[in-house]
C-alpha cells in the first residue's frame, strides 16, 4: 500500500462530467499529486495542468509507473476501467461512481485477488489521509490528522464520525469507505489488517449497519486478530425493518438461501460485538468518549 | 426487482430448462380458451413465499371448477399484494421434489450453488439438508456436479440435475442476476426434470443493459411509493445511470433496500411526526437512530443520495425542495430534520432551498417548523438570511435530533 503524498495518481473520466473533472481538480487542490488523467478521445488535451490520454498505457508511458488510479466512469464501464487500470500496472484503484452491476464486481474481485491488487469502492468516497492525500471525494472539511483510522461502508456517516472525532480533538490517520454497492472491492477484515500494521494509526472506529452481513465476520476477525483498539458503531437500530436494509441485505430475497449460505437466522450483528468485546457507541457522538477510554488503558 | 413465476418460467424456457405447458390467465374467462388438458394447476401470480399454504395454488378438473376457483384466487390478496395474472399450468405427478438456487454471497463475494434433496414447501424447515458450492474461480459445469454429489445424488441424476444448475448459472450471469431458484425441480419416476415452481431476481442496477427485464417491470403495478421520479437533467453525467431510469419506470420497492441511494426520491413512511431529509444510506439510519434515542417518532425520510452528482446551478436546491414537499405531504408531519452533509459549498443550496420552501409554505398557510443541521457556518449570517421564517439551527447530529424530538411535542 502506498498512500503517501508523493504516490502518483491517474483519474480515469475525467471529463466524463463537471462533477468528475472538479474531483479530480479537488484532489490536486489538496496536494494529491495528480499526474494524469484518462478519457478516450481527449487525449493530448489537459485540465489545469494535469495531462490527459486516451489510454492508461499511454499515461504510464509518459509519466512512469502509477500508483493510484481514481474511476469516474460511468457505471457501466466501471469494470473495463479497472481492468485497464490493473493492465497498466496499477495495483490501488479507487472506485468512486456507485451502481456497478454486482457481477462486474465479482470478476473484478478474482482479478483483483489474482493480482494483489486493492480495490476500493464502488460507490465509495475513496481514501483520506489528512492533510497528505486524498484518493476520491471525501470533503476535507471534516477532517483533520490524528490517530484514529476510520473504516466505514457508507459516505456522508463516514463524514459525520470523522466530523465528531474533530470536534472532539481525536484527529484521523485515515480514513476509509470500502463502498455502499452490494458487492465491494475490499473488505472490513482487509482494511483492519492494514490500519493494525499502520504505524500512524492507534485506534481505530469500524462504522457499519445493523442488517450488514460483513460487520458480523469483522467482529470475529477483531476478536482474534487485530491488536489495536477497535471501536464499532452499528446504524439503523431503530431504521424500520424490511425484507432488506441498507446497503448490504439486497441480494438476499429468497430466506431459505440466505439462511443457509450465510449461516444467519436471526441478524443481531450487535450479539457478535459483545461477544468478541467490542465496545458498540449508540450513536456517532458516543464513538469519541469509548475511544478516549481504550486509548488511555493501552 | 423480483419477477413472478410466468416471467422467470419464460426466461427457462428461453435457457431450454424444462417446465410444463402453461397458459397465462388474465380474467377467470380466459380459461373457457384453454389449450392445456385437465387437470390443472392454477397459480396466483403474486412475489410472496408460500403461495399455497395461502390459498393460491388450486388444483382443477373442469373449467366449471377452474372459473369458479380462478375467481377465488383473483380475489385473495397474499401479503397484501391482489394477482393480476394467474398461470394455469399442466398437473406433474414428482416422485421427488429438489431445491435449487444459485445467488451472490456478498461477504466471500463469490455467486453461491444451493441444493437441496428436501425442496418444496418444507425447505426452510429442513435447512440442514442444504448443499452449497462456492464459485471461485471461472464457472465450468464441475461446479454443478460438485453440488450434486454433495446433495447425494446417484447415477443419472447426477448429470441432469447438473445440467439444470449450469443452464441457472449460465442465466444468472447472461441476465445479471441476484437470484436464480428453481422450488421444487420435480423428478419424475422415469428420472425425468421439471421446474415446477421458479424465482428470479433481476439486478436493479443492472437493468440498465437488460431491456428485455426491464420491460417486465413496466408491466407492473406502482407501489404509489416512488411518488416522484428524477428527471434526467441536461448534462452528460452517467448516461447509463439515466436510460436505467428511463427504462425501468417502475420499481418494485419491496426488492429494493427502503434506504436504498435510489436515483428516484422514495418516500419511506414510518407512523410518527417528525419529518427526516438527509443524504446517504448510513447517515439516514443513524439521524433515523437518533431521533427514535431521544423519545422522538419519524414520520417519514427521504434520501436525497449522492451531492455529487447536482453539479449544474440549483440542481441541489431543486432536489432539496421536492424532498421537502415530499417529507411534508404527511398531515401529521409537525418538524422536519434536515440533515445533510456535504462540503460548505452545498450548504448555501441547502438554505436556499429551506428558505424558498417555507417562504412558500408561508404564502399558502401552512405552518411546518424545520430544524436544519448545518456544519461549520457562520450562524448569524444564516439566521438573517432566514429571517422570521421557522428555522432551527443545529450543529450536531444530537443537537438536531433534540430540537425536533422537542418541537415534535
Amino acid at each position: 500500500m502506498n498512500l503517501t503524498p508523493e504516490s502518483k495518481v491517474l483519474v480515469q473520466g475525467i471529463t466524463e462530467s463537471p462533477a468528475s473533472t472538479r474531483a479530480a481538480l479537488m484532489m490536486k487542490a489538496y496536494g494529491t499529486n495528480v499526474v494524469a488523467g484518462v478519457s478516450p478521445g481527449r487525449g493530448g488535451l489537459e485540465v489545469e495542468g494535469i495531462p490527459i490520454f486516451d489510454l492508461v498505457e499511454q499515461a504510464v508511458a509518459a509519466v512512469g509507473h502509477v500508483d493510484t488510479a481514481v474511476i469516474l466512469v460511468d457505471a457501466y464501464s466501471v469494470l473495463d476501467a479497472a481492468l485497464e487500470a490493473i493492465a497498466g500496472g496499477i495495483r490501488q484503484i479507487a472506485i468512486v461512481t456507485g451502481g456497478v452491476p454486482p457481477l462486474d464486481m465479482v470478476r473484478l474481485v478474482r482479478k483483483a485477488e489474482a493480482t494483489e491488487t486493492l480495490v476500493i469502492g464502488p460507490n465509495s468516497p475513496g481514501i483520506i489521509v489528512p492533510d497528505k492525500l486524498l484518493l476520491g471525494t471525501h470533503p476535507k472539511e471534516f477532517y483533520t490528522p490524528g490517530p484514529v483510522g476510520v473504516i466505514s461502508r457508507s459516505s456522508t456517516l463516514t463524514y459525520e464520525v470523522a466530523l465528531e472525532l474533530t470536534e472532539a480533538g481525536l484527529g484521523q490517520s485515515m480514513a476509509v469507505c470500502i463502498g455502499c454497492d452490494a458487492i465491494v472491492g475490499s473488505s472490513f477484515m482487509q482494511w483492519l489488517q492494514l490500519l493494525d500494521e499502520d504505524d500512524s494509526t492507534e485506534a481505530m472506529v469500524l462504522i457499519g449497519e445493523v442488517g450488514g452481513w460483513s460487520e458480523q465476520a469483522a467482529a470475529s476477525y477483531i476478536a482474534s486478530a487485530i491488536d489495536k483498539p477497535v471501536v464499532a458503531y452499528l446504524a439503523g437500530r431503530y431504521a424500520p425493518k424490511g425484507p432488506s436494509l441498507g446497503h448490504a441485505g439486497i441480494l438476499i430475497s429468497s430466506r431459505a438461501a440466505a439462511q443457509k449460505a450465510f449461516g444467519v437466522t436471526a441478524p443481531n450483528k450487535m450479539a457478535a460485538f459483545e461477544e468478541a468485546d467490542i465496545p458498540v457507541a449508540a450513536r456517532p457522538s458516543e464513538i469519541p468518549k469509548l475511544l478516549k477510554k481504550l486509548l488511555k488503558k493501552n | 426487482m423480483d419477477l413472478l413465476e410466468y416471467q422467470a418460467k419464460s426466461l427457462f424456457r428461453q435457457m431450454a430448462i424444462p417446465i410444463l405447458p402453461s397458459q397465462r390467465i388474465d380474467n377467470p374467462a380466459d380459461l373457457k380458451g384453454l389449450k392445456i388438458p385437465y387437470p390443472v394447476v392454477l397459480k396466483s401470480q403474486v412475489r410472496a413465499g408460500g403461495r399455497g399454504r395461502a390459498g393460491g395454488i388450486k388444483f382443477v378438473e373442469n373449467t366449471i371448477d377452474a372459473v369458479a376457483a380462478a375467481q377465488t384466487i383473483f380475489n385473495l390478496p397474499i401479503e397484501d399484494e391482489y394477482p393480476q395474472v394467474l398461470l394455469a399450468e399442466a398437473k406433474y405427478n414428482a416422485d421427488q421434489e429438489l431445491y435449487l438456487a444459485v445467488l451472490l454471497d456478498p461477504v466471500a463475494r463469490r455467486p453461491v450453488l444451493l441444493g437441496s434433496r428436501q425442496g418444496g414447501m418444507d425447505v426452510e424447515g429442513s435447512i440442514e439438508q442444504m448443499q452449497q458450492v462456492a464459485v471461485d474461480q471461472e464457472f465450468s459445469p464441475f461446479y454443478a456436479r460438485r453440488l450434486t454429489l454433495k446433495m447425494g445424488l446417484q447415477g443419472d441424476l447426477i448429470q441432469s440435475v447438473s445440467t439444470i444448475v449450469e443452464k441457472m448459472y449460465r442465466l444468472f450471469v447472461e441476465k445479471d442476476l441476484d437470484l436464480v431458484e428453481i422450488n421444487p425441480l420435480g423428478i419424475s419416476p422415469t428420472g425425468e426434470v421439471m421446474a415446477l415452481d421458479g424465482k428470479v431476481t433481476a439486478n436493479d442496477d443492472a437493468l440498465g443493459r437488460h431491456p428485455d427485464l426491464a420491460t417486465l417491470s413496466g408491466k407492473r403495478q406502482s407501489s404509489g411509493l416512488a411518488r416522484e421520479r428524477r428527471s434526467p437533467h441536461a448534462g452528460g453525467d452517467r448516461p447509463h445511470s439515466q436510460s436505467k431510469v428511463q427504462q425501468s419506470p417502475e420499481f418494485d420497492p419491496k426488492s429494493k433496500s427502503p434506504i436504498s441511494n435510489s436515483e428516484s426520491l422514495q418516500l419511506i413512511e414510518l407512523d410518527g411526526n417528525i419529518a427526516i431529509l438527509c443524504n446517504g444510506v448510513g447517515l439516514t439510519m443513524a439521524t433515523l437512530d437518533a431521533v427514535t434515542h431521544q423519545g422522538g417518532k419519524p414520520a417519514n425520510f427521504v434520501n436525497i443520495g449522492s451531492l455529487d452528482r447536482y453539479y449544474a446551478a440549483n440542481a441541489l436546491r431543486d432536489r432539496a425542495e421536492l424532498g421537502l414537499e415530499l417529507v411534508a405531504q404527511d398531515k401529521n408531519v409537525k418538524v422536519i430534520l434536515v440533515n445533510i452533509l456535504g462540503s460548505a459549498s452545498k450548504s448555501e443550496e441547502i438554505i436556499a432551498a429551506v428558505a424558498g420552501y417555507l417562504e412558500r409554505k408561508a404564502r399558502a398557510n401552512r405552518h411546518i417548523q424545520v430544524v436544519l443541521r448545518l456544519v461549520e457556518i457562520d450562524a448569524d449570517a444564516v439566521k438573517k438570511r432566514l429571517g422570521q421564517l421557522p428555522v432551527q439551527l443545529a450543529s450536531t447530529l444530537d443537537e438536531a435530533a433534540a430540537a425536533s424530538v422537542s418541537s415534535a411535542k
